[in-house]
């Protein structure tokens, strides 16, 4: 299944590289392609991430954390675990994540220094992913089936597609559009408006790479419009296939973090 | 002199309007160009030091100013936490997040923060405070007991009773708040509720106070007009007189508000009283002349002769008693408070220009008169002979009264001086702008209601700063050359991989802290590899740097944190405060929601990662940048949010005094250093230096008037005696200020100078008349008496044009304006009494030692008599 899905995604690819007139023109589908190829490369993946979060004023905060993920259906349920390197003083600080697809994800934090595992409750997954302008949902991905997608644009290199949400009440946006490359299927731009229009937040991959033949952004930055504040997250030794085992992902991982798969090499 | 200057007006009279009129019409051109400023920063000059100091914490902290807008609802048990009375306020709420320059991402409603509790065991929960509108009274009182339940929100977000809330509106600059708090209530207006709402907040009343300037002076100044021109038509019953200073105080005054404008000031709260001030001082002068003309023209004589006798006999005074005022007024520039400079300057330039158009324009008018206007004039005067007044005969018995009973007179000025010393004495310095506006205004009403009910809506912030950081890489090299020396003379040779690996960090790292992060790692490396001699040595090395990585972040220790708690409690027990918000606050509630949710764990936890953690979990919220405003994300400077309830400049000096008695008992960590903004501290620092100056001003200017005073009467005793009435005015009308409980605030204080500058005026005019008088009678009695006629009333119309021209201030919307008002015209009469009651009878007591009788002096009366 998978396999072949990574075969129709290479030939859609290839076919949109050679000729304009092989391009998709339904929107869910394009939104599919892009949320497997941006969120379920291989069967799992590590990468070793590093963030720069800096405020309107200028000042700096940097995170680093590697981030291990194992999908359990392709487009479907996965696992993640984050475990934070730095800075020093939240060194062993854990994220383990179970996201299912159409209901609310299990999230659990552990804390190495109060000793403490404590499971955040199902709430929005549009709040602040520790203290940059990146959300948990752009980290783990948004369900596809939570807007209604339109194309209503298609260029040489993109497809537009404007979503909005079913349950406005849930979400801060009133519409988002992405731009998806028609090569990768890599969405290279988001912008998420307000009612009124205005742009307030606009999410750009600036890097990316092919690794084991996985087009992969490797350089993402978010922007709040607002503020002037950016958060900029680099994916390095990024990796796919590389046969995590599902103990890793299990509570006991919170208390001791599988060394041997966060080491980089 | 004044003959020669009002001949050469006379001979051109047509230069002399063309030149009046093309000066006003430039200062009118200019005036459009006005910019209101009401911002009581700009009363401190912008590089002030507490004032950059001020905006530093507010650029470090992402503060802004803030409109209030509370919501009560005092018929229900459950006050505001209703479904109805919420969906109005989420709708509010979410309407000002829409409006241009309010701040979005720091709105404070309950619709825009989040919830941390428990939900269930083992579970925390980060969502929106009231994301949706509840529908249910239960859904509702749930959002109250969680809102009650967060300290952060407590007495800020919610009322302690649980009836009120409030939005915080942070705005992008004070000047759009009124539009702001205008569109806000157009938004209050549409919504489906029965619920009361107020809006307050500093910015809000800087801002109204700008609109209401506006209404003063296109108020005020008109009505002042309006009074004297009908004062001046009851003296001189002549429209034709009459007009001539009218329009003489219009150029003055637009010319002067024009430059003023073109030279780039701003119009504050201050200058925006100078047409006010201009108008009844620019025709004090023009009231002598016509006077005088009045009463000399003969149809015979010609206009051109008498208006050249009169002007020679007058230039003299009138030079001097503009320079006095404006001596009086432009010594304002001592103050060191900008709109208190500006103001005196001009109005100081007002009068110089009022002296200079008075004595070119008045006779140039005088001059082109028709002689059967004239003629008309001068019936009219004599119909009514100007000895048989109501004014003119009152002041004749007061002149006996003063003359015959100087001892008594003497005698009651003494006693009312030490009373008056004792009321100055009892002065109390305060201002607060809020209380600028009519106390029953809606400002003032949204100002009393909101504090009643919240922590306080005024705000000063006090930063705590460690200077640690400074010192930290010098120590760090120490530090670890000491364990390299060690590790060497152990036989461990580690130096050389060290200084590469640290000049290998300092290459690739901007910055100590960054460096500190790579060497980290790289010495983490070490560890893996080292051997079982290099472990503890690499080991010890790690610690260093993550020993030195933790004191940079100051406030993320735990000490350092239960310092911020200890003096927040403190300062909260002063009553003024409300409440203080702190970066500790915050950390104990994360700390207490990740723990049992009870109280029992409403604490700093016991280490740095620990305090660190809490604060990465607080992170993932929906607004984690809401702790920037309470610590700076290199953890190097704390803030604490004071919320005051009144906005009493003396009320904050009290908590400043309770500040630094805490930091005495308990001395603030090695490093630290404390230091004060907001807009309330700010207030306290410019009245400081208001007081200052004005005193330092008041003394320059009394020093100055007194030189000129010797260089007018070529007499220390009768420079002295001039500066009498003068002095007893200031210190009676101070003294009046203490008694009856009024602050000392910067109308009351500019007032000290305007007193110098305008009652010298009336002990100049009687000096010289009295000793003119004596030269001719060279009797000290015969003098006198001549002096309560015609000399008297001049005085006393002159204090009854000037009181009377700033009674319309009392129409004003405003305090300030209502108090010069009042003060000033009881200073014109404290000081035309002192001069026309106390200075004869001081006179009278001296009277062998300045004016003795001469013999045979009766004979010596010369044609100067009238």
């Amino acid at each position: 299944m998978k396999h072949l899905l990574t075969l129709t995604c290479l030939i859609v690819a290839g076919l949109a590289a050679s000729t304009a007139a092989a391009q998709m023109t339904n929107p869910v589908q394009i939104v599919e392609e892009a949320n497997i190829a941006s969120y379920y490369a291989g069967e799992d993946g590590r990468s070793a991430a590093r963030m720069l979060i800096v405020d309107g004023n200028d000042n700096r905060q940097r995170r680093q954390f590697t981030l291990l993920r194992k999908d359990v259906a392709d487009g479907g349920d996965q696992r993640y675990l984050v475990v934070f390197s730095r800075p020093a003083d939240i060194r062993g600080t854990v994220f383990r994540v179970e996201k299912h697809v159409g209901e609310a994800d299990d999230r659990w934090l552990y804390l190495p220094a109060l000793d403490l595992v404590k499971r955040i409750a199902a709430g929005d997954k549009r709040t602040s992913f520790v203290g940059s302008h990146f959300f948990y949902e752009d980290i783990s991905g948004r369900g596809t089936e939570e807007d209604e997608h339109s194309l209503i644009d298609t260029t040489d290199e993109y497809y537009v597609i404007e979503s909005t949400p079913k349950d406005p009440d849930q979400v801060e946006f009133a519409r988002y559009r992405t731009w998806i490359d028609r090569e990768t299927m890599l969405p290279m731009r988001t912008e998420y408006q307000r009612a009124s229009g205005e742009v307030y937040r606009r999410m750009e991959v600036t890097e990316v790479e092919t690794i084991d033949g996985y087009p992969t952004g490797t350089e993402a930055r978010m922007e709040d419009l607002d503020s002037g504040g950016y958060t900029v997250t680099q994916f390095r030794f990024s990796e796919y296939d590389v046969g995590l085992p599902d103990r890793i992902f299990s509570e006991r991982s919170l208390r001791n973090p599988p060394r041997d798969w966060l080491r980089r090499d | 002199m004044g003959r020669r200057i009002a001949s050469l007006a006379m001979d051109h009279p047509r230069m002399v309007f063309l030149g009046t009129l093309l000066l006003t019409l430039l200062g009118t051109a200019l005036i459009p160009l006005i910019q209101i400023d009401t911002d009581p920063e700009n009363m401190l000059p912008a590089d002030q030091e507490d004032r950059v100091r001020h905006n530093l914490i507010k650029e470090q902290f992402n503060l802004h100013d803030m409109i209030v807008v509370g919501v009560v609802n005092e018929s229900r048990d459950e006050g505001v936490f209703n479904p109805r009375s919420l969906g109005a306020i989420h709708s509010l709420s979410e309407g000002i997040a829409e409006i241009d320059g309010v701040i979005r991402r720091d709105l404070l409603s309950l619709a825009t923060v989040d919830n941390i509790e428990q939900a269930g065991p083992g579970t925390i929960r980060f969502e929106w405070m009231m994301n949706t509108p509840p529908e249910t009274p239960a859904e509702a009182a749930a959002i109250r007991q969680a809102t009650l339940d967060l300290p952060l929100f407590r007495d800020t977000l919610i009322s302690g009773d649980g009836e009120a809330t409030a939005i915080y509106v942070p705005i992008e600059a004070k000047d759009q708040s009124h539009r702001i708090a205008g569109e806000i209530e157009g938004l209050i207006a549409g919504l489906d509720t029965d619920d009361a709402f107020h809006i307050t907040g500093l910015p809000v009343a800087e801002d109204t106070f700008g609109v209401e300037m506006f209404i003063q002076m296109a108020i005020s100044a008109p009505l002042a007009a309006l009074v004297i021109f009908a004062l001046m038509w009851w003296f001189f019953r002549s429209v034709t007189l009459v007009v001539a200073p009218m329009l003489m105080a219009f150029a003055v005054v637009l010319t002067t508000m024009g430059a003023l404008i073109g030279m780039g000031f701003t119009v504050h709260i201050m200058s925006s009283m100078i047409p006010i001030f201009l108008m009844p001082i620019a025709v004090v002068d023009s009231v002598h002349i016509i006077s005088e003309f009045a009463d000399r023209y003969r149809p015979d004589r010609g206009a051109r002769e008498t208006m050249a006798e009169v002007m020679d006999h007058l230039f003299t005074p009138m030079l001097y008693t503009s320079i006095t005022s404006g001596i009086g007024f432009a010594s304002l520039a001592f103050t060191p408070i900008p709109p208190v400079q500006v103001f005196g300057l001009f109005v100081g330039a007002g009068i110089v220009l009022a002296f200079i158009l008075t004595v070119l324009f008045i006779p140039a008018y005088a001059v082109r008169l028709k002689p059967e206007r004239l003629e008309a004039l001068r019936a009219a005067g004599s119909r009514r002979p100007p000895d048989d007044t109501p004014l003119a005969r009152g002041l004749v018995h007061l002149g006996a009264f003063a003359v015959g009973r100087a001892k008594l007179v003497v005698g009651i000025f003494a006693i009312a001086l030490v009373i008056a010393g004792y009321g100055i004495s009892q002065i109390t310095v305060n201002d607060n702008p809020v209380r600028w506006f009519q106390s029953d205004h809606r400002i003032r009403v949204a100002d009393r209601v909101l504090n009643e009910h919240f922590a306080g809506t005024y705000s000063a912030y006090l930063r705590l700063e460690s200077e640690q950081a400074e010192a930290a890489p010098q120590r760090f090299r120490t530090q670890s050359r000491q364990i390299i020396e060690q590790a060497r003379a152990d036989g461990v040779p580690i130096g050389d991989t060290w200084t590469q690996l640290r000049e290998q960090a300092a290459r690739d790292a901007d910055g100590f802290r960054a460096l500190l992060e790579t060497l980290s790692l790289e010495v983490e490396d070490q560890l893996f590899t080292a051997d079982d001699a290099a472990y503890p040595w690499w080991d010890e090395l790690l610690a260093l740097i993550d020993e030195t990585r933790g004191e940079l972040n100051t406030f993320q220790r735990p000490g350092m944190l239960r310092y911020i708690a200890d003096f927040q409690a403190a300062l909260a027990e002063s009553p003024a405060v409300g409440k203080v918000n702190t970066v500790s606050d915050l950390v104990r509630t994360v700390y207490r929601e990740l723990r049992s949710g009870e109280a029992e764990d409403y604490r700093i936890p016991d280490s740095r990662q620990a305090v660190a953690q809490t604060i990465l979990s607080f992170q993932g919220s929906h607004r984690p940048h809401d702790l920037w405003r309470m610590v700076t994300p290199d953890y190097r400077a704390a803030n604490l949010w004071l919320q005051l309830s009144s906005g009493d400049n003396q009320d904050m000096q009290a908590v400043i005094g309770r500040a630094n008695a805490y930091i005495e008992r308990n001395p603030l960590p090695e490093g630290v250093t404390m230091s004060w903004g907001g807009l309330n501290y700010i207030n306290v620092v410019w009245q400081d230096a208001m007081v200052k100056g004005m005193a330092q001003s008041l003394a320059i200017a009394w020093v100055m008037v007194a030189l000129m005073m010797l260089l007018l009467f070529r007499s220390l005793i009768f420079g002295l005696l001039a500066m009498v009435p003068l002095t007893v005015s200031v210190a009676l009308i101070y003294g009046m200020v203490g008694l009856i409980g009024k602050y000392y605030d910067m109308p009351i204080a500019v007032l000290s100078s305007l007193t110098l500058g305008l009652s010298v005026d009336f002990a100049i005019h009687f000096i010289e008349r009295s000793r003119e008088n004596y030269r001719r009678t060279g009797n000290f009695a015969e003098s006198m008496r001549q002096m309560f006629k015609e000399p008297a009333r001049a005085i006393s119309r002159n204090a009854i044009v000037i009181a009377v021209g700033f009674l319309p201030l009392l129409a004003a919307p405003l305090v300030p304006y209502n108090t010069v008002g009042i003060f000033l015209a009881s200073i014109m009469a404290a000081s035309a009494v002192a001069s026309v009651v106390l200075l004869p009878a001081i006179m009278k007591l001296g009277q062998r030692r300045i004016m003795p009788d001469r013999p045979n002096a009766s004979t010596q009366s010369t044609g100067e008599a009238t």
